[in-house]
């Protein structure tokens, strides 16, 4: 049984049929962590200076010495990577007094460092799938970036106190703007509020609780209350959906999660994709009491200290990527700043960001390639298994930049 | 789009003529459709020159007939995503595999219908099946809860 590495849920029970180094068959997967499996030997990069292919001890040497030489550096990505690989990139961030982020900044990073600090009550993806009623997709669509979300762990399974399946043990909610194919799951004890405002849906909830009619929805909000109040163990899933929705207003939805566990047991869990998001974020909790956006130097978080903000006020002059293509997935505003500082990019694949790097070291694939651990989004730390081993991987990458610095 | 009786009824040529042995046109397109009988035995529609349009358009409609399974079940593999909810909702999956598929993970027995297999669906074990046989159940399990429409059956 090994590890999928390829979105949050950190499948576990994947099978696999290997060849000498080569994959065979991957069963249990769905399809994006079949594919990393299945594809692990394509568009592979080679150590590369200013462009042109090198050896890798050039490289290593090379980007030992912008590191060295490097007044403002960042460090960039690592959501792919595992704990033991983040650890020690926020030791290199420490002693090079640099900024560290990560995309949690723009994903879910918000909703995690609420539950870290025990703003929203959250639970495990086993004990939902033991023991939830009503499940709430809001703002997530589960069935394309979570593949197996929903019948791995929450609506579908049968566990626990829900043996009698989703046809009559559980109850789906899914709140959307637009009719999304988690949607179209919810036929049979189930409801699908498309909404147009999320802070609208609160309000309504709100009024609901209060025990007026709510301005929109005026017979499915009262339905999923009473839903709610059937079991003490209910679950919403928060997607980027919700957290955009909200425009920044967490307050509110806070106050209604804090509402409904007046009546009942009501638990979030954010239904991110990035595999080890939430791992770095704990660690940086720990370690300073904030969970991304943090300059070593200043000793404190804040919205300038976020990697495009750094980018956007030229506060940078070198950053170090890890696992993430920002190129590509920046705004092109942004991440055109990034051709003007010394770039080193450490990935096992090609990435356009990689292209216009001072610096690639080609590393190892987290699940395939090299072992570890991995937190998955409800917070459970789960192990990888390598499938081949490779002597180069981001741990020994990192361990020979630290011995500059 | 699954294939109805009634669709094909209305390109057969409605006559009653007997000539395939069954009383009327759309006893035959209840046949065709569960694979009793072939579309060739309606002689008439192969001969006539008047028919030769609908006769087109009959084999063209029959063509997914061939790719499907035993039960008329047809996977499309381009459009599954492979979250394996098809699989969990399976009734005989939960009933002979509970601590496996039954409970979400990947099945633990060795024949289980469905198998997610290189990130899509695939059929290993299609005579397990509700729908497979002559006390057959037209259980739609499977095709309800796959949102892409990846799942069909023939009869809809």
């Amino acid at each position: 049984m090994y590890t999928c590495a390829g979105c949050s849920c950190l499948c576990d029970d994947i099978e696999i049929v290997t060849e000498k180094d080569d994959v065979k068959t991957v069963y249990n997967a769905c399809r994006r962590g079949a594919g990393i499996f299945l594809n692990y030997r394509l568009s592979r990069t080679e150590p590369k200076v200013d462009g042109k292919i090198a050896d890798f001890e050039q490289a290593i040497e090379k980007a030992q010495d912008i590191i060295q030489n490097s007044e403002n550096l960042a460090i960039y990505g690592l959501d792919t990577t595992t704990l033991e690989v983040q650890e020690l990139a926020i030791k290199l961030a420490e002693k090079k007094e640099a900024y560290i982020d990560d995309n949690s900044t723009f994903c879910l990073g918000d909703f995690v460092e609420m539950i870290l600090k025990g703003e929203l009550p959250s639970t495990t993806l086993e004990e939902v799938k033991d023991n939830a009623y009503v499940i709430a997709y809001w703002g997530s669509d589960a069935y394309h970036s979570l593949s197996r979300h929903m019948s791995r762990y929450t609506y579908y399974p049968r566990g626990g106190k829900r043996q009698r399946g989703y046809e009559e043990d559980r109850f789906l909610v899914v709140i959307d703007v637009r009719k999304t194919h988690t949607a179209k799951l919810a036929k049979k004890n189930a409801r699908f509020l498309q909404i147009r405002d999320d802070l609208e849906l609160i309000e309504a909830f709100n009024q609901a609780l209060d025990g007026k009619a709510p301005s929109i929805f005026v017979n499915d909000i009262p339905r999923i209350l009473k839903e709610m109040e059937k079991a003490d163990f209910n679950v919403i899933f928060g997607g980027l959906g919700l957290k955009y929705g909200l425009k920044g207003k967490y307050e509110a939805f806070k106050n209604l999660i804090a509402r409904l566990n007046e009546r009942t047991g009501v638990y979030f869990i954010p239904a991110g994709c990035h595999p080890n998001m939430r791992g770095f974020n704990e660690l940086m909790f720990d370690k300073t009491g904030e969970i991304n956006r943090y300059s070593f130097n200043e000793q404190r978080s804040s919205d300038e200290f976020a990697f495009y903000r750094l980018l956007e006020n030229d506060a940078i002059d070198t950053a170090v990527i890890i696992g993430t293509d920002p190129l590509n997935s920046l705004p092109f505003e942004y991440a055109k700043k990034l051709a003007k500082i010394n770039t080193i990019v450490i990935d096992p694949r090609e990435t356009f960001t990689g292209r216009f790097a001072r610096v690639v070291l080609p590393s190892a694939i987290a699940g395939v390639e090299t072992g570890g651990t991995m937190v998955r989004s409800d917070g459970v730390r789960v192990e990888l298994k390598p499938l081949f081993e490779k002597e180069i991987n981001d741990e020994a990458i990192l361990s020979r930049l630290l011995e500059v610095v | 789009m699954p294939i109805t009786p009634m669709e094909i009824y209305k390109l057969l040529p409605k006559t009653n003529c007997k000539k395939c042995g069954e009383q009327t046109c759309m006893a035959f397109a209840f046949k065709v459709v569960n694979r009793d009988r072939q579309i060739e035995e309606c002689t008439p529609l192969f001969e006539e020159e008047k028919y030769a349009k609908q006769k087109e358009q009959l084999l063209e409609m029959l063509e997914p007939l061939k790719e499907a399974s035993e039960t008329g079940l047809i996977v499309d593999e381009s459009k599954c995503t492979g979250c394996a909810n098809c699989i969990v909702v399976c009734p005989v999956h939960a009933a002979e595999d509970a601590y496996g598929s039954g409970s979400g993970f990947g099945p633990k027995i060795d024949d289980p219908i469905y198998r997610l297999e290189n990130g899509v669906l695939k059929i290993i074990n299609v005579q397990r099946c509700r729908r497979y046989g002559k006390n057959r159940i037209l259980c739609v399990a499977c095709r309800e809860n796959c949102p892409s429409d990846a799942i069909s059956f023939l009869e809809g």
